[in-house]
């Protein structure tokens, strides 16, 4: 920065400016002159930040320097000039300094003595540039912080989540109109009290202090699920975590708070739906199956040949019926996550060694050679009986459905890795490329000219595919048209407890 | 002589078909439409069976069957719950746990075949 520096020469000798201007550039300032203060004046006044130092001679005639010193203080109380005083006297020098002069120089000098004193007004001039750019930048920000202070505060104020901040003593710092809705707690009664005195659900206290409390590094967050008020009228979850410093000592905790009494509303308005389908629409076609059967079984009279034809279709029609709705409830429990609640360690090989047995008769009717392999010990899995019965009543019959007479419908179980591996194959009608990707969605059929006679829901393979998802595994299909398919599960082995444990 | 059998459930049309279906194997066939009419009939007719529907509006199977089971004259008669079952995949759970909370001697699924009703009656009737 010196290198660039300005120097402004007042003086009305002529030998002294062109003196100074020669020992000054020199050293790569540039050296701008004035023959008398008016002049001076005028060069400072378009740019006084860039006039770095400036040399006054104190005795002028006109302006005296004393006046112009008076001028420039106006212009720039931080101007750094150094004055030029005659013969020594102290006195002007010292009042020159009072009046704000930065240093002076008496003449005669000699060229270092001029360049020792310009060069120490300089240094002190980049200081003070430093100094007032760093003042500036502090200024800037601390204005990004109050608006970002004030951006944040303007978030929070118009979240429709709830938001409750405590500091590490419990004490409320911060919270926002949604959570004194939530709470039914004015803001009065939340900020700036401690938790124990702001009556807030005992659940949700409690589990701040423990966030608050923790020991345990790992602890991230914590979500419950709140009520508030009459019963039945706010339900909310609540997540929590603690605030950690950079050493990860907790500073406090924060909570969100959502508003989950419309979804509390639409479960139970679904679960009294399913509940409605289940009879009402059940209860219908179980009265008519009913009355087929009877009429079938011939207890109302004969029954010609033609008749039990149509009403042996219609009976498969009403079958068909509640094994669709049965299907539709079994997919909303999965899906609710009600179904696969009872996990047990499981011996897979049980299982399908009860569900092949079941569906031998089946398998024979059709004259199909029905087989289960497995090694004789097989790793347990943890899962619900009842699913994994489903899974394999489900593949199974499918296989047998799909495989024409004389065929091969096969199971094996196997073990790979931490999976226990499970291939139900057959020689069946196989499975079109196309189709592959969709044979897991809801509802959907193969439809060719060998499949328009198998009754299906369509639902069969999605189910299968929620009930394996559900357990942690995976299912795949391969297939081959006019060769067969085989679908592959994959399901984790249950992990076995420590010996200390 | 005939053993009689109470049905009781509030679908006419399902208590008229089960009618038929037991009318053809020679038993008495007393209905009753509802659960509290079923108490009634089962202190009026006593019946030999009762077959009982689960879901009805006044008063459902389950309370029905306790009912029935606490009374001193009728807790001996054996009652056949008619059940629906609600899914497919879960019916060893829903059996397993309809045997826990009902005192139930036996339950069916409707629709019912008709071989498989009678073979169940006759079991209970004979113990």
């Amino acid at each position: 920065m010196p290198n660039q520096a300005n120097i402004l020469v007042i003086d009305d000798e002529q030998i002294m400016r062109d003196g100074c201007s020669r020992i000054l550039s020199k050293d790569g300032w540039s050296i701008i002159c004035a023959e008398n203060g008016n002049q001076g004046l005028e060069e400072i006044k378009g740019r006084p930040e860039q006039m770095d130092v400036i040399l006054l001679d104190l005795m002028m005639p006109g302006m005296s320097g004393m006046e112009v010193l008076d001028h420039i203080r106006t212009f720039d109380p931080n101007l750094l000039v150094i004055v030029i005083t005659g013969y020594a006297t102290v006195e002007s020098a010292v009042e020159a300094m009072k009046k704000g002069a930065y240093d002076f120089i008496p003449k005669p000098f000699t060229p270092d003595q001029l360049r020792i004193v310009v060069r120490r007004a300089l240094e002190r001039r980049t200081l003070q540039k430093e100094t007032e750019f760093l003042r500036r930048e502090r200024e800037k920000s601390l204005r990004d912080i109050a608006t970002e202070k004030s951006k944040i505060k303007t978030i929070i104020n118009c979240m429709g989540d709830g938001v409750l901040v405590c500091d590490r003593d419990s004490c409320i710092v911060l919270s926002n109109p949604a959570a004194s809705r939530m709470l039914k707690a004015p803001e009065t009664c939340l900020l700036g009290n401690y938790l124990n005195q702001c009556n807030l659900p005992q659940d949700l206290s409690h589990t701040i202090e423990e966030s608050l409390q923790t020991k345990d590094m790992s602890h991230t967050s914590v979500s419950q699920e709140l009520s508030v008020g009459e019963p039945g009228e706010i339900f909310l979850r609540a997540h929590t975590a603690p605030v950690r410093n950079d050493i990860g000592e907790i500073m406090g905790s924060v909570t969100v708070l959502q508003d989950i009494s419309h979804l509390k509303e639409l479960d139970k308005m679904k679960s009294e739906f399913i509940a409605m389908v289940t009879h009402e629409l059940r209860a219908p076609i179980a009265a008519v199956e009913q009355q087929l059967t009877v009429i079938l079984n011939k207890m109302a009279g004969e029954v010609t040949e033609k008749q039990e034809q149509l009403l042996s279709r219609a009976k498969e029609r009403t079958r068909g019926l509640l094994d669709l709705i049965k299907d539709l409830l079994d997919l909303s429990k999965i899906e609710a996550g009600k179904m696969v609640q009872y996990k047990e360690p499981l011996c897979l090989q049980e299982v399908i060694q009860r569900v092949v047995d079941l569906m031998r008769s089946e398998a024979e009717n059709k004259k199909l050679d029905l087989q289960f392999s497995s090694p004789p010990k097989i790793s347990l899995i943890h899962a619900d009986r009842n699913s994994m019965e489903g899974i394999f009543t489900n593949l199974i019959s499918n296989a047998i459905k799909y495989t024409p007479e004389g065929g091969k419908v096969w199971v094996h179980l196997g073990e790979e890795g931490g999976f226990v591996k499970a291939n139900v194959s057959d020689t069946g009608i196989g499975i079109e490329k196309e189709d592959l990707p969709r044979i897991f969605d809801k509802f959907y059929r193969v439809k060719t000219k060998e499949t328009r006679q198998i009754v299906g829901t369509g639902l069969g393979l999605s189910i299968v595919k929620s009930i394996v998802a559900a357990h942690l595994g995976s299912i795949s299909v391969e297939s081959e048209v006019g060769t067969g398919t085989t679908f592959t599960i994959f399901l984790p082995k249950e992990s076995v407890p420590k010996l200390n444990e | 002589m005939a053993k009689k059998i109470l049905i009781v459930d509030d679908d006419p049309d399902l208590v008229e078909a089960v009618t038929m279906i037991l009318e053809s194997k020679k038993y008495d066939v007393a209905a009753a439409y509802g659960g509290i009419e079923g108490l009634q009939k089962a202190k009026t007719e006593k019946p030999d069976l009762i077959v009982l529907d689960v879901m009805m509006p006044d008063k459902d199977g389950y309370t029905v069957c306790k009912e029935l089971k606490s009374d001193p004259h009728l807790g001996k008669i054996p009652v056949l719950l008619l059940t629906a079952v609600v899914s497919k995949i879960s019916t060893t759970r829903y059996t397993q746990q309809m045997g826990m909370e009902t005192e139930a001697d036996d339950y069916i699924d409707k629709p019912v075949e008709p071989e498989v009703l009678v073979k169940r009656i006759e079991a209970l009737l004979a113990k």
